[in-house]
Formats: C-alpha cells, structure tokens, sequence
C-alpha cells in the first residue's frame, strides 16, 4: 500500500501538473515548452497517479482511452495541417485571434492545434509506457517474492525450458 | 492541368490519417471494427495510389519537378519535400505492391494478430516508406526511416512466435546499427557543411575537403549498403524474412529493401556523382559479390522463403551494378546504366511481390515450407502452380516478361563500357537464379502429392479466401507482362527518370530557388575565394546556416 505523504501530495501535485502542462502548452509557440512537453509533463501527473493509487486502478480508468487519444492527437495534427491548405500550402500557420472579456486578445491558429494533437499524442504513448512497465516491475516484484519464500530458481530467467525455443536457422535443414 | 505540389502530402498524410482513424475507435473491438478498419484501410491505399499515378505521370511522363516546403518555410528552415521521377516510380510501384499485398493479407492474417493491430502498422510502414521517397533533408529521411523500422520490428513480431522473436531481434539490431551510422553521416554532413538539406548538401560538397567527401560518402555507403542490403551487412534479412506471416514477407520484400536501394540512388547521382566514377572498381566488386552470394546462398536454403529472400540480396546487386555505370554511358545515352537499374528495380518490385505471395499460398496451404517434404501442389492447385512458374520465369528472365527487358538493358551497358567480369557474374547469377526458380517449382508443385502438416487445409479451401489470394498474383504477374512487352516506351520513360535523376542543377534550383545562378566567370573567382571560408571553422559555427554565398555554378 502505498504511504501516506504519498497520496497527500498526489491530491495537490496532481492538478497543479496538470495546469501545469496546459500552460506549457498555449505557451509554447514562441516560448520554451509546446506540445511535447507538455505531453510528458501531463504523463508526469499520471505517473503520480500510478505511484500512489497502484497500477490497476489507473488502468482501469484511463486505460481504456489510450488508443483513441493517440489516434485522435495524430488526426488532430494532420487535420491543423490540412487547413493549411486554405492559404495554399500543407501546414501553412493560419492565425486569428480571439478576444476573451478580462483576458484580453488570445492568438490561436493552426500551430496550436497542432501542438494540441502532439500533447494528446505524447501523453497517450507515454502513459501506456509507464502503465505497461509498471505492470512488469510488479510481475518481476511477484517473481522476487517466490524467489525468496522458497529457493528453487536461480533468478526469473534462468528457466532452463525457457532459454532454447528457437535452434539456429540451420538446425532444422 | 498543373499539378499542384500538395499532392507530395498526399502518399505520406493519406495513411497516417487513415491509421489515426483506426487507433481512435480500436477499443471498441469485434470483427465488425476489422472489417471497418480494412474498409478503412483500403481506402488510404487507393488514393495513395491515385496520388502517385498522378505524381508519376506529371513528372516522369512530363518531366517536371515537384518541391514543398511544408508552410511555407523555405528550404533549409523547414521541411521539405520533393519529388522528381525517381521519387514517383518508386511511389508508384509502392502503391501497387501495398495495394496487392493487402488483399493477400486480409486473407490470411488471423483475427488474433488483426486486433493487435496490423492494419494500423500496414498503413504507418506505407507512410515511413512513402516519406523517405519524398524526403529532401537528410535529417527528415532519419526519421522516416525510423517510421518504418518500427512499423515493420513490430509487423517482424506479431503474434510472438518464439521463432519470430528470435528474427526479430537480429532485425532490430541489425537494422539500429546501420541506423546510427547513417546518424553519424548525417552529424558529418552537419558539421561539417552546415546544413541537412540535400540540395544545400549537393552544393556545399563539391568544395569541401576530399576527406569530408570520403567519409561522408563512405557512411552513407555502409548504413544504406547494408539497409539495402549488400554484400558484406546482409545478414539480417536471411534470418529473419522467413519466420512473420507470408503477407508480412511480401510487403517486405516488395518495398523495405528498396529504401535503402533508392537512398544510395539518390544519394550518389545527387551528392558525389564523379565518386561513381572514382568509386566504379569499389561499388562493381561489391554488385558482382552480392549477386553471386545472394545466388549462391540461395541454392543451399532448405525453405521457398529462404531461397526467395536470398534473392533479394541477389537482386540487389544487379541494382547497384546499374548504379555504378551510371556516369559512364555508351552509344544510346549518358546514365543508360541508372535508367536499366529503375527499370530492374520496378521489375523486381513486382515480380518478387509476386512470387512470395505465391511462395506463401504453397506454404499455407502445405503447413510448411521445407522443400524435402512437400510436393505434387500441381494438381491440387493448378491455377497456384501456374501463377509461380510464371513469376519464377519472370524472375529469371525468359523474354516476353519484364526480367528479359531489364536484365538485357543491365548486360548491355556492363558490355558497352566493357565491364567484362561483373557482366559475366550477372550471367551466371541469372543461370544460378533459373535453376533456383526450377528447384522451386519442382520441388513443390511435381511429383507425389505429400502434405506434411496434419492440421487440415481451411485457408485455401474458403473460395474467397483463394480468389483475395491469388487475384494481386495475377495481377502482378500481368503487370510484369505488360512491363516485359511494352519495354521500349518503358526504357523511354525511365531513361528520362534516369536524366532527371542525374541533373544536379535542376534538383538544387528546384528546392532553393531564390538563390540565382552565377556566371562561369564570378564562379571561378567565388570557389578560389569562398574554399577556405567553407572548412574553416567560422562554417562550422553555428552561424553555419547563413554560410557565404557558394557558387551554384560550380556543381556540375
């Protein structure tokens, strides 16, 4: 079970990452950060997740949708960059800008949801990464118990059965 | 009507969002999802073709060239992307192969690996292997070559054979290493001239120092030589062809090897063209080796997939034999030898597409490959033996198909610049490959009809599932026909292919066109001035970009 000071700060750290990666992703057309960035610090969050609620729960609530958020980021950026072709070119940057009431006049174009369809991209792969490495170490972890309860294997991977599958391509000639 | 350049978008944007469709709804599983993510699929594929027929057609048919600087980034700032008639042949015959291929697979790929994702990987491997076609930067041509290595490490794998695990980790190593020396090419070129773009590249070259020039072309030479593959780096693509999925192999065969061929064809005619004269000896002792082993190798292979896949390296030689006799030409044209190589590339895309996919319906039907225990298919599957004696004859080169045509334009060049003994081990490569392609034949369709597998046949006996199978064979093999009787309009087309190819100026004019061409006098004085600033290292600042104005001149 994880510790206490743990999910603590995974109910405060989590929403910052979060606001976090959004900012660095409307930030980053001219600035340091952008969608990649962003991406992996949204994965950042996630990991949190991982770490204080255990593997199997976030699974469950985001695994499902990880597929789909990696087909819709990479439909995203190349649809950003099928608008391009309004002005003639593939990804050509089209720019306008929207006027938000206390906020003042915010810049969008093409480059933006570009960047938008990398996050979603980013975050989706990165996630799956640490979800399946995750699942792995604690496999390795479960082996690690059998292996010091009772004393038959060497290591995990020293099963002889296991360690010759395949002969040499010649072998079967 | 003008072609608008757009369309170069078109083979790399196509599968890519057609793939991103499919990811989006895979969760929601079930074999209706599969048979809309092969509606889907297919789809991508048919305008990938439509878009490379009308590429083919504007510039091998009309000679004309194609740049896009993706939003509008002029040329060493963004990316960009060009396509002239090599790139289009090459998009063209990709088109067909993936097109063929793809119903062959839809037949007999399992629904266990199709949920794992083999129609997404299809289409990104068609889309790595469409961008390095189009790419005009050394960097973005890294990248997509990556696209498709990891599209084609996991088709390598699916379904977790041990057997395919085993392939699959010489693959990726294999493949990695040359990977990294094309990196360390590319870091060469950067540093050195300052630029990844390979018009800027083609234009710098000529006045960088003679050791700059040997090692960078000797990288690229390693790193696309054993992609390719050539003779000494060939070992990955023997042990590891055999264990995927037949349909995997053909796609295979049919377009990753001719990446590599396509990048030392770009490369050398673009960046060190007079290297193809002062490296001829080099490049021909390395076509003749390939193709004798890849012959020989292939006679001592106790499997068909083991035998076709050393005939690929096989091939690959005679290719590159083409490519080393491109500067010299004899009495019908300058660069006759680069337009034989298009012309044995585009046959040996078909044919051996074919014949894998026909060597695959033999294997699924049989259970096994091993060709000391099957026999007599011939009068189970009659149509099947058909279909492989044409394409083996094909491959071999009997006159009314394309390997006639394109083995004899081969052999006249070799002679006509007097190549003796490489023409003579082209020769007796095609020999060993006609007793290979008899072998073959013999072995598998003549004699007692012996099944050695016990699991009984359900692949070849679902009539549809035969007809998806064999119809792109007959297909092939009438477009290899087709290639083989109207040869002469065809050497037409890909000696033009050939020129262009081999045009320098018109390549570096085409992707920076701001930049003016100087007089031969002001060229002369810019070369003995502008010589030092170039391999000094102010040029290897990172100022390298804004680089002094280099005479465009000078490149010849």
């Amino acid at each position: 079970m994880p510790e206490l000071y743990l999910r603590l700060l995974n109910r405060i750290l989590t929403p910052v990452l979060l606001l976090l990666a959004l900012y660095l992703l409307f930030r980053g057309h001219n600035l340091p950060g952008g969608g990649f960035i962003a991406g992996l610090m949204a994965a950042a969050a996630f990991q949190l997740q991982i770490l204080s609620r255990g593997h199997r729960s976030v699974r469950s609530t985001v695994g499902p949708y990880l597929h789909s958020g990696i087909g819709l980021g990479l439909a995203v950026a190349i649809c950003a960059g099928f608008v391009g072709l309004l002005e003639g070119t593939f990804f050509k940057g089209i720019w306008f800008s929207l006027h938000l009431p206390f906020l003042g006049d915010l810049k969008l174009g093409t480059p933006v949801i570009f960047d938008l369809g990398v996050f979603l991209v980013v975050a989706s792969v990165t996630t799956s990464y640490l979800l399946g490495l995750s699942r792995v170490s604690d496999t390795a972890s479960l082996r690690l118990d059998e292996t010091v309860s009772r004393i038959r294997y060497d290591s995990a991977g020293s099963n002889p059965a296991e360690a010759s599958v395949e002969p040499g391509p010649r072998a079967e000639s | 009507m003008a072609v608008s350049a757009n369309l170069l978008a078109v083979p790399v944007a196509a599968p890519l969002l057609a793939a991103a469709f499919i990811l989006l709804f895979a969760r929601w599983g079930g074999r209706r999802r599969i048979r809309q993510q092969i509606a889907l699929t297919s789809l991508a594929l048919c305008l990938n073709l439509a878009a490379a027929a009308i590429l083919f057609q504007a510039t091998a048919g009309r000679g004309e060239r194609f740049v896009l600087q993706l939003g509008d980034w002029s040329a060493p700032f963004g990316i960009t992307f060009y396509g002239d008639g090599l790139s289009a042949t090459l998009l063209l015959l990709t088109a067909i192969v993936a097109l063929a291929v793809y119903p062959f697979a839809v037949a007999t790929i399992d629904y266990h690996r199709a949920r794992m994702g083999f129609h997404p990987l299809y289409l990104f491997l068609l889309m790595g292997v469409n961008g390095a076609f189009l790419s005009g930067d050394l960097f973005n041509l890294y990248v997509f070559f990556e696209v498709l290595l990891m599209a084609s490490f996991v088709l390598l794998t699916i379904g977790a054979q041990p057997a395919q695990t085993n392939s699959g980790i010489r693959y990726v190593v294999l493949n990695l290493l040359a990977s990294t020396i094309f990196l360390v090419a590319a870091g060469v070129a950067y540093g050195t001239l300052g630029t990844l773009n390979m018009a800027q590249i083609a234009e710098r070259l000529p006045v960088a120092s003679p050791a700059v020039q040997t090692v960078f072309a000797g990288l690229l030479l390693v790193s696309f030589g054993s992609k390719a593959p050539s003779l000494p780096l060939f070992f990955w693509l023997p042990s590891s062809y055999h264990t995927p999925p037949p349909a995997v192999t053909a796609l295979f065969g049919g377009l990753l090897t001719k990446v590599g061929i396509y990048t030392l064809f770009r490369s050398f005619t673009l960046f060190f063209p007079e290297l193809l004269v002062s490296w001829q000896p080099v490049l021909l002792t390395i076509s003749g080796a390939t193709m004798l082993v890849g012959a020989l190798g292939a006679l001592a292979q106790p499997g068909i997939r083991r035998v076709l896949s050393f005939h690929i390296i096989s091939h690959v030689g005679f290719m590159l034999m083409g490519l080393a006799v491109a500067q010299s030409g004899n009495r019908l044209a300058v660069g006759f030898g680069l337009g034989a190589a298009v012309i044995y590339l585009c046959h040996h895309m078909i044919i051996k597409t074919a014949l894998i996919m026909a060597g695959g319906a033999v294997e699924l039907h049989m259970g096994s490959d091993r060709l000391v225990s099957i026999g007599g298919l011939v009068t189970r599957q009659p149509l099947l033996a058909f279909l492989f004696f044409m394409s083996a004859i094909s491959l071999a080169g009997v006159p009314p198909f394309s390997g006639f045509v394109s083995k004899l334009s081969l052999l006249q060049i070799t002679l006509d610049t007097r190549h003796w003994v490489v023409s003579g081990v082209s020769l007796f490569a095609s020999l060993l490959t006609m007793i290979n392609m008899m072998r073959l034949w013999r072995e598998s369709f003549w004699g007692e009809y012996n099944r050695p597998s016990r699991v009984p046949v359900r692949i070849l006996q679902s009539r549809i599932r035969q007809r998806l199978m064999l119809t792109p064979v007959a297909v092939l093999v009438l477009l290899s026909l087709a290639l083989g009787i109207w040869g002469g309009p065809a050497i037409t087309l890909s000696m033009r292919v050939a020129q262009q190819a081999l045009d320098r100026q018109a390549y570096i004019e085409a992707v920076s066109p701001s930049s003016r061409i100087s007089t031969a006098d002001a060229d002369l004085h810019l070369i003995s001035s502008g010589t030092y600033l170039l391999v000094s290292p102010v040029a290897k600042s990172g100022t390298a970009a804004h680089a002094p104005p280099i005479s465009r001149g000078s490149v010849r």
